[in-house]
């Protein structure tokens, strides 16, 4: 069964233009050029990825986003027309996963829909522990102790790669790469946000992590620095 | 390992001395007030001490003469009394005399109060009536001195001087001694009395004290004054002055209170209306600054929007070329080329009118410029290759981290490099990558055909092209140089160039190596080595005119 992504772009033409780029590359767009019927749209979708402009008119991106985000994990790509601005750090902070500039290449788009989509390289089955979580990659879960912690898949991603190497520190272009599926320098604020989100979620005091920390001017590393 | 202790060096503890002793004079420069109140106290005091002085030594000098006078005056009357005593002589009997001496003393105790009696006889009279040596108290005589006896003796009237007394209780007190002659039959006697002054020093004592006091008072109160007055009229002018910082530092609904109808008053309603005009015009700039940004802003998710829809439709189009016919499939060829240019240019145009309304944000991070440089040459080993121009990189500094917008800094080098390996003719581009203790240098040059001093001066123009007629391999926008002017500048750095005919080019990015330091002078040479031994046909050195920092 395809994929199924939803588009949310006012731009009727650029929204339909994605589609067929989508739709080419063996995916099934859905489409909602309102952004404030997108959580509507959402609902009755399911779909398996978000496309999401952040200049919405009417209700913005940032807000459908965090909407999305309140109601499910499923991987949301942000479209953007600038990369330097204080909107991407915003959508970056209510729950987008990815964004993309535009104009983009079609290629890029699928390669970031494709990373996102992929499940986690969870070969061995095993758990693995991290300070007092265990990491259940087989069955997709956080535990702490017998408490389930719920993560987006990105998120979970992010603390599976760390856990997968207690020992080693991931700088945040490892990171860009194992876990965004970057092959070249990009944006290390996608890091540093999802950093955040996570310890928000999974460290008993964020202000003092225990789960994930940083090593400074390196990166980061699960457990505590030694 | 033996145990380092950390202790200043003697020229740090000269240093600190120095230091210590610069806070007063520091405090003495900058303080208008400290420095009139100081200068108007010492010249007060100084005043009054004159006239203190002056009314203390005439008081003195009254108090002594009056008093003297009186003494003179009851001493003479005493003497005259004791010698009409001596004079009633009758008898030479040495008894009677002695009483006749008693009695002359007890007249002259009657007529005067002195607070000592010397009784003498004057030298060299072999008269056998003598009268013995009478004093009053005992020792009374010691402080009759000789020269006052050799001039009571020499004149046979009055005489006197001023003499110390000890009192009983040991302390010294100004004394006069008057001194007259007394006749018994042929005998001639000298007569002293002793007058202690010490009430008219404790007199003296008492006014000079309380002119001592008045004065210290009335320096005090000069000190007061001149302290009030001063704030009086500093006040305001520190106020204007916290308020210009206040302004300066972008505050500017700051004004000054504006209080009654004086100088100051003035002063205040001038800076006042100086300030409002700055803050009209600063608010217009900055208005216009925000309408430019916000278009800027606009026109970019404007312009993006269809631009990212025909990019999309273009390379479907040509990922289809296969399936159409030549002409079709060379058009979407065209199409694709045409909008990626489109593209970088409708990037570099945003880049560039961010830079203009000063809404380019510098990303500063730790970041080693070999290491960036390294990465810049591989980004671009395609290109070289496609050229073949090998590229070496030369870094015999600059392994160091310094706080730059690594993005910004890899575009520079990225367009310096690919300038090179586009007018290096397949000649080697050599990178060098150089530190000083304050600045950072990267030097791009290539070996290519050069230019003359004129276009050189001209390349960082917007939109200017040395050879148009010229076959460019990669599709420049014509902004590539003026935006790494423009990043450089925002880094407080310099980009510099050198180039001349037949020699090649030389680009050198100079950055400051902390926030302190400047980019000049580079560690990199703008003139190569290589073309400085060469003596013919020596270029001028063009710099750019905005490169203003440093160069």
């Amino acid at each position: 069964m395809a994929q199924r992504i939803l588009v949310v772009d006012d731009d009727t033409a650029l929204a339909e233009m994605v589609g067929i780029v989508l739709r080419a590359d063996g995916f099934e767009p859905v489409l909602c050029p309102d952004g404030a019927k997108a959580l509507a749209a959402f609902r009755a979708a399911k779909p398996d990825l978000v496309l999401l402009d952040l200049m919405l008119p009417g209700s913005d991106g940032i807000e459908v986003c965090r909407q999305i985000r309140g109601e499910s994990g499923v991987p949301i790509i942000m479209l953007t027309a600038k990369s330097d601005t204080a909107d991407v750090v915003n959508g970056l902070e209510s729950g987008a996963d990815d964004y993309i500039v535009k104009p983009f290449d079609p290629k890029e788009l699928v390669a970031r829909i494709r990373t996102r989509l992929r499940p986690t390289q969870a070969v061995s089955g095993q758990r693995l522990r991290i300070g007092d979580l265990t990491v259940d990659a087989a069955g997709h879960e956080v535990l702490r102790g017998e408490q389930p912690i719920q993560l987006t898949p990105l998120e979970f991603d992010l603390l599976h790669t760390l856990a997968s190497k207690p020992h080693q520190v991931f700088t945040r272009e490892m990171l860009l790469e194992q876990v965004w599926g970057y092959r070249y320098k990009a944006d290390t604020r996608l890091v540093n946000v999802h950093v955040q989100r996570l310890r928000a979620k999974v460290e008993v005091d964020p202000e003092n992590p225990r789960i994930v920390t940083t090593v400074r001017g390196v990166g980061y590393r699960a457990g505590a620095a030694v | 390992m033996p145990a380092v202790v950390a202790r200043p060096s003697p020229t740090v503890r000269m240093l600190q001395l120095r230091r210590s002793a610069a806070a007063p004079a520091r405090l003495w420069r900058r303080s208008l007030r400290l420095r009139t109140v100081v200068i108007t106290v010492v010249l007060s005091a100084v005043a009054l001490a004159a006239v203190g002085g002056v009314i203390s030594y005439s008081i003195a000098r009254g108090l002594f003469t009056d008093r003297l006078n009186q003494e003179l005056t009851v001493s003479a009357r005493a003497t005259v009394a004791a010698q009409s005593v001596l004079n009633g002589a009758t008898s030479t009997d040495q008894t009677a005399l002695e009483n006749l001496q008693l009695a002359a003393i007890q007249q002259v105790h009657d007529a005067a109060t002195p607070s000592g009696i010397a009784w003498l006889r004057s030298p060299g009279q072999v008269d056998p009536l003598a009268l013995p040596v009478a004093t009053s108290p005992d020792g009374a005589d010691q402080v009759v001195t000789e020269q006052i006896r050799q001039a009571v003796e020499s004149s046979g009237t009055q005489q006197y001087q001023s003499v110390a007394l000890t009192a009983t209780n040991g302390q010294l007190h100004p004394g006069v001694v008057v001194g007259d002659v007394l006749q018994l039959g042929g005998t001639q006697y000298e007569l002293y009395l002793i007058y202690d002054l010490q009430d008219v020093q404790s007199t003296l004592d008492f006014v000079q004290r309380t002119l001592l006091i008045g004065g210290l008072v009335l320096l005090l109160l000069i000190g007061a004054v001149t302290t009030a007055v001063v704030t009086m009229v500093i006040t305001p002018l520190k106020q204007a002055a916290k308020v210009s910082e206040e302004l300066a530092a972008g505050r500017l609904e700051q004004r000054i209170p504006e209080r009654g109808e004086d100088v100051v008053a003035t002063l205040a309603r001038s800076f006042n209306r100086m300030a409002d005009g700055l803050q009209r015009q600063i608010t217009q700039l900055a208005n216009l600054s925000r309408v430019q940004q916000r278009f800027v802003s606009d026109v970019s998710h404007e312009l993006r929007t269809p631009l990212t829809t025909i990019r999309l439709a273009s390379d479907v189009l040509y990922d289809a070329r296969d399936r159409v016919d030549a002409p079709t499939a060379r058009s979407a060829e065209l199409l694709r080329d045409q909008v990626q240019r489109f593209e970088a240019l409708l990037a570099d145009l945003l880049e560039i009118s961010r830079m203009d309304a000063q809404a380019a944000d510098v990303a500063g991070e730790p970041t080693n410029l070999v290491d960036l440089v390294r990465e810049s040459i591989e980004s671009l080993d395609g290109l070289a290759r496609d050229t073949g121009t090998p590229v070496e990189l030369v870094a015999p500094g600059g392994h160091v981290e310094i706080e730059v917008d690594p993005r910004r800094i890899a575009r520079i080098v990225r367009n310096l490099l690919a300038n090179a390996i586009e007018h290096g003719e397949a000649r080697p581009v050599v990178v060098t990558v150089d530190s000083s203790e304050r600045a950072v240098g990267i030097g791009v040059r290539d070996h290519g055909a050069g230019m003359p001093a004129a276009d050189a001066e001209r390349v960082f123009d917007r939109f200017w092209r040395a050879d148009p007629s010229r076959q460019r391999r990669i599709g420049g926008t014509g902004l590539g140089l003026a935006i790494s002017l423009e990043d450089a500048l925002l880094h407080r750095g310099t980009l510099e160039v050198w180039s001349r005919t037949g020699d090649g080019t030389n680009f050198v990015l100079t950055l400051p190596r902390g926030p302190l330091d400047s980019a000049a002078p580079g560690p990199v040479p703008l003139v190569p080595a290589d073309a400085r031994s060469q003596t013919r046909d020596e270029a001028p050195v063009a710099v750019p005119e905005r490169a203003g920092v440093g160069s």
